[in-house]
């Protein structure tokens, strides 16, 4: 466990990189998190998935399914790849503020 | 030799310094630190004693008795080779400062010893049996470490990530608390998605009598759902006649099997099983995933007070392999890249599928780079048994002890890194990161499918 400054405020992270308390998540915390992930710009269709995979964790208390991801988004899977390269788990998620998901990932 | 000992010593640049410190000892885990506090000394021991008096019996007492304190199986261990050989992480420390002592004071230890004691068997080793083949008597030393699990999980002791994971099982069967509606759905749209690409292909819910029922680990229609596409393409190119359930029982994966919850442990697999005999398949196929098959085949069995498996279980890897021997799947062109190959612990050491694997990986692949050691004698990913299911908080402590693994990868100047476990895969991806290697993990299937002759 560090704190680091993302959004130019300090945040505690764990040590796969995933913010710990949902609530100090914002923008420019997203935008730190995302050149962590390798995204240095953050377009559109990043926010569209980043603010999807927030609001359906902060509503239900768990990462949506991928399936749901892309059908509510409209991106293909190749493309949710393609916006953050470390994948939904490890990227999209993280971007969006969610904790590293459990089980064997 | 070996191939790491002899190549090039991989010293990390900035975290130098950490491999000395306390930072992955000194770990908070809720799973730990919470639940002890509300143990009394009475407890601990009853547990304690419940376990040593009752379940271990006669092969407790033969491996306690048999072991000499050789020490032949510290230079076995990950761990202790990637910690600078650091005695406190041989195997046989690993068990003297757990069991040996829980048997030496009959189950008199305090929380602290406790919390000592669930660290080592759940972080400090996964579990992966390389050491009892170094052992002049075949001590299964990872049985051991198994039964500390087992009482720290009576104990209700276990590391909280790695928990969550049994709770989903408990709840849902599957560990990812993926519910029915999702799985058909995800099914659904993966068989849209494959069809794209191999014109025709359906994935067949619940067909009864179908030589293969396929199963996966949660995992899979979580989060990488084109891993089942993928093997509803090699189905349809290959012909066969299989399906996949749609109720409970088809997770094949089984993390109550290494936190030591038995009894999930054993309600998982009984599931699985009970779906297959359900449908009257001829065999169950598995996806690409370790302890899944170890699970299935060996521990869940063996809890259920069953003389074997009820049908046949065929692991991916041997599945490919007769796919490819039989000429049921072409490769049109050989993947490129120089590739080199993990041996999962549960189906080499535990399966003997090293050959298999290797003959898959020289199908496939123009530029296919060994390790060494390899086969059974090769390293551990440092994720298995559980390790990385534990979580975040213990990632540094899983760095530390894979360096051996990175220096053997880093040897084989492969780009890819094909492992057929999910756990490895995991594992691997975050040593690649962490080593600065410069390298990316696949699946056999996510290369196979782009190298297999497709119909025209």
């Amino acid at each position: 466990m560090a704190v680091v400054t993302l959004g130019g405020k300090p945040i505690e992270i764990d040590e796969d990189g995933f913010i710990q308390d949902p609530g100090a998540w914002d923008e420019g915390v997203a935008r730190d998190l995302a050149r962590t992930e390798g995204v240095e710009e953050m377009g559109e269709d990043h926010w569209k998935l980043v603010n999807y995979l927030r609001d359906y964790y902060l509503k239900f208390g768990i990462a949506p399914m991928i399936r749901k991801l892309c059908k509510e988004t409209g991106f293909p899977l190749k493309q949710i790849y393609e916006l953050f390269p470390s994948g939904p788990a490890k990227g999209a998620c993280k971007v969006a503020g969610l904790p590293k998901p459990t089980g064997c990932v | 030799m070996t191939g790491a000992a002899r190549g090039r010593r991989i010293v990390l640049d900035a975290k130098e310094g950490a491999m000395a410190d306390q930072a992955d000892i000194e770990v908070k885990d809720a799973g730990l630190d919470e639940t002890i506090q509300n143990l009394s000394p009475e407890r601990i021991e009853a547990v304690i004693r419940q376990v040593l008096d009752t379940r271990t019996s006669a092969r407790l007492k033969v491996y306690l008795e048999t072991c000499v304190h050789c020490g032949l199986c510290s230079e076995a261990c990950h761990h202790y080779l990637s910690r600078d050989k650091d005695p406190d992480f041989a195997p046989v420390a690993k068990v003297k400062n757990t069991l040996w002592e829980m048997v030496r004071r009959k189950g008199r230890v305090d929380r602290e010893f406790l919390k000592n004691a669930a660290r080592i068997a759940f972080i400090e080793c996964g579990a992966c049996r390389r050491c009892s083949m170094y052992c002049p008597f075949g001590i299964d030393i990872a049985h051991l470490i198994m039964m500390v699990r087992r009482i720290c999980s009576l104990l209700g002791v276990v590391p909280q990530y790695l928990q969550d994971t049994t709770n989903s099982h408990a709840a849902t069967l599957n560990q990812m608390w993926v519910q029915q509606d999702e799985w058909i759905d995800t099914l659904m749209w993966q068989e849209e998605e494959a069809a794209m690409e191999v014109p025709g292909t359906r994935i067949p819910l619940d067909k009864e009598g179908a030589d293969i029922m396929y199963s996966v680990i949660a995992p899979e229609p979580k989060i990488l759902a084109q891993l089942i596409g993928n093997m509803a393409q090699i189905m349809a190119v290959a012909g066969m006649d299989w399906t996949m359930p749609s109720t409970d029982g088809w997770d094949n994966s089984n993390m109550a099997m290494y936190s030591g919850d038995f009894e999930v442990m054993g309600r998982v697999e009984r599931a699985h099983w009970d779906r297959a005999m359900q449908l009257r398949v001829k065999r169950i196929v598995m996806g690409e995933c370790g302890h899944a098959f170890r699970g299935a085949v060996y521990d869940g069995p063996k809890w259920l007070g069953w003389q074997g498996t009820p049908i046949p279980m065929v692991h991916a890897v041997e599945f490919y392999y007769e796919l490819i021997k039989s000429g049921r799947i072409r490769i049109k062109e050989k993947f490129k890249e120089p590739v080199t190959v993990q041996d999962p612990c549960n189906i080499v050491r535990g399966r003997g599928l090293h050959d298999k694997l290797r003959y898959v990986m020289n199908a496939m692949c123009e530029d296919f780079r060994d390790v060494e050691p390899r086969f059974e004698h090769n390293f551990c990913c440092g994720a298995g048994g559980g390790v990385i299911n534990c979580g975040p908080p213990w990632k540094l402590a899983r760095m530390k002890s894979t360096r051996v693994k990175a220096e053997q990868f880093a040897e084989t100047g492969a780009r890819t890194i094909v492992t057929p476990c999910h756990n490895c895969h995991s594992g691997i991806e975050d040593i690649i990161k962490h080593y600065k290697l410069g390298m990316h993990v696949s699946f056999i299937s996510e290369i196979l499918v782009q190298v297999m002759e497709r119909p025209t």
